[in-house]
């Protein structure tokens, strides 16, 4: 009983970045059709700025913010310089443009910092004893920052004019047009967005993960198989995705072998695109265009 | 603002889609406190042109004017802030958002004049719209068809525009509602500034409340004229319309 608390509350943690990285996949794709293949690469660079940050005396939290700002700004800019002026492109010229800037950012990661792994302290040292159940207090930090991001999300969506006029382009792109909403400014709102969700996602699981160059994939195959259960179109079917798949994967490798764990997202994510390609929390029936 | 001068003008327009040429050298005029009624058969070129004119598809030849003003291939988003508003065919409300967030967006374009503004425009679309009022809170996607279109008709008024484009209001509606929507456009009219563009299949329904009326054929300019006009007008009888079409007077 008290191994399988253990084996959820880590895959809760786990779960939650992934689900992080996964909101970032929806942000972009829901309101422009795009899946952005460096999406895991905005944890990686992240995660590499925060690691220079501190070592080069910056205090953890102050890293740690600025390393979510300057990803912020870097996915709007490369939302800017590379993926708007191909505005209209069909979606193999979008998935060209985003392995071409996801290869580019593992290249320069891996010139910048070479290759060999690092990792952010863990926030608070030691483990956390809760009633038996061995926590690593990263696991709570992981879950923490994650409850914080998703919280300030939900509030910019549903209670400020840019966050409406955000979903309203995402809901009726042409009717979010005729009411002023311009869509090339809401698609770098939405790599902004994806930047912040990636950048918190690689900065927090650091301590777990480790950074290196070629982490982005590890954690952008895990984000997007998250997003594909509420079909690329739902946040909180993101998250809630990304909990089930840490979950899973611990509990397969706690109680099967610990060899199948990676496997397990790869097995969601054919079962998902075989039988429930809106997603098993999406929506069926997709709205209207014109 | 040229006074005296027309709200819209739609000068020698042509405009189409991939290799598809759909309308062809269109020229119309609409002045303040007009409604012009826009008939014509199933894929004569009506939608086209008003997605033409709120700039959601550029024009490949002609000029769009807003009160003299030359508004050719801005943009749909910034031609909202400039006063056309546009109620595309579907509705097209927000499904997933309230009542009352679609009246917000409706007033996007205009978010930095605050939030009095905006609750005076509420009011004022509640007065035309009674049922939204009491539907604020539920979400756009669950209402009735002819609710989806009063909130679309008072989304684009949200914006307090100069010219209003409705792109078949009455489609798929009972004839009750389309009265009740019908009534309120003449009220909008009736304010006197306001110029509405109204594009109808229902060209009865269109003709009984239009001060002048269009008909376009495959993307031409065929008729134009007073309601009476066309109504009397054979072509007009006997091609759109169509059956059960009885003259007023019977
Ligand atoms: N997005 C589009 N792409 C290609 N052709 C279109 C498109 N929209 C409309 N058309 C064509 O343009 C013509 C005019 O359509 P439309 O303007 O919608 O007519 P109406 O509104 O009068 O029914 C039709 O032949 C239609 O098939
Ligand atoms: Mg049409």
């Amino acid at each position: 009983m008290i191994d399988l608390l253990q084996l959820v509350v880590a895959g809760l943690s786990t779960g939650a970045a992934y689900g992080l990285v996964g909101v970032g996949f929806v942000a972009i794709h829901s309101v422009t059709g795009i899946i952005n293949l460096a999406q895991g690469e905005f944890a990686m660079v992240a995660g590499f700025v925060a690691i220079a940050l501190l070592g080069a005396g910056f205090p953890l939290a102050a890293a740690a913010v600025a390393a979510v700002v300057t990803v912020a700004v870097l996915a709007g800019v490369i939302e800017r310089v590379a993926v708007a002026p191909a505005a209209g492109s069909s979606a193999v010229v979008y998935i060209m443009l985003t392995l071409g800037v996801s290869t580019t950012l593992k290249a320069t990661a891996l010139l910048v910092a070479g290759p060999q792994p690092r990792a952010l302290p863990a926030f608070t040292p030691g483990v956390l004893d809760l009633g038996g159940v061995q926590v690593r207090p990263q696991d709570l930090w992981i879950l923490v920052a994650t409850v914080i991001a998703a919280a300030a999300l939900y509030v910019f969506l549903e209670r400020t004019t840019t966050g409406r006029a955000f979903r309203a382009c995402a809901e009726q792109p042409v009717a979010a047009r005729l009411v002023g909403i311009s869509p090339s400014r809401m698609s770098t709102l939405s790599w902004v967005l994806a930047g912040i969700v990636g950048a918190v996602a690689g900065v927090v699981s650091s301590p777990v993960f480790q950074t290196d160059w070629n982490i982005g994939l590890f954690l952008g195959l895990k984000g997007f198989v998250a997003a594909s259960m509420g079909g690329l179109a739902s946040i909180p079917a993101a998250i809630l995705g990304g909990l089930l798949l840490g979950v899973v994967e611990r509990l397969v490798a706690g109680y099967i072998s610990s060899g199948l764990q990676d496997a397990v997202a790869f097995f969601l994510l054919i079962i998902l695109l075989v039988a429930r390609p809106s997603g098993v929390f999406g929506r069926t029936g997709a709205v209207a265009r014109v | 603002m040229t006074a005296g001068g027309p709200r819209l003008a739609v000068e020698g327009v042509s405009a189409g889609y991939d290799r598809i040429t759909v309308l062809h050298d269109l020229t119309l005029a609409v002045a303040p406190g007009e409604l012009l009624a826009v008939v014509g058969a199933n894929g004569a070129g009506k939608t086209t042109m008003l997605r033409v004119v709120s700039g959601l598809l550029p024009a490949r030849a002609g000029r769009v004017r807003l009160d003299g003003e030359d508004v050719t291939g801005r943009p749909a988003e910034r031609l909202a802030g400039a006063g056309i508003a546009h109620v595309p065919e579907n509705r097209l409300v927000f499904p997933g958002m309230s009542v009352a967030d679609n009246l917000t967006l409706g007033a996007y374009s205009r978010r930095r004049a605050g939030r009095t503004a905006a609750d005076e425009d509420r009011a004022i679309v509640w007065d035309l719209f009674p049922r939204l009022r009491d539907r604020a809170l539920q979400s756009a996607g669950t209402l009735s068809g002819g609710e989806q279109q009063m909130l679309a008709i008072a989304r684009g008024l949200m914006a307090r525009p100069r010219l209003l484009l409705l792109d078949e209001p009455s489609l798929g509606l009972a004839p009750k509602l389309v009265t009740e929507i019908f009534s309120v456009l003449g009220r909008l009219r009736d304010r006197g500034d306001l110029a509405v563009v109204l594009v109808e299949q229902n060209a009865r329904a269109a003709l009984r409340i239009a001060d002048r009326a269009v008909v376009l054929d495959r993307g031409r300019l065929l008729l134009e004229g007073t309601p009476d006009e066309l109504l009397t007008d054979p072509r007009v009888q006997a091609a759109y319309l169509g059956r059960g079409y009885t003259p007023a007077t019977t």
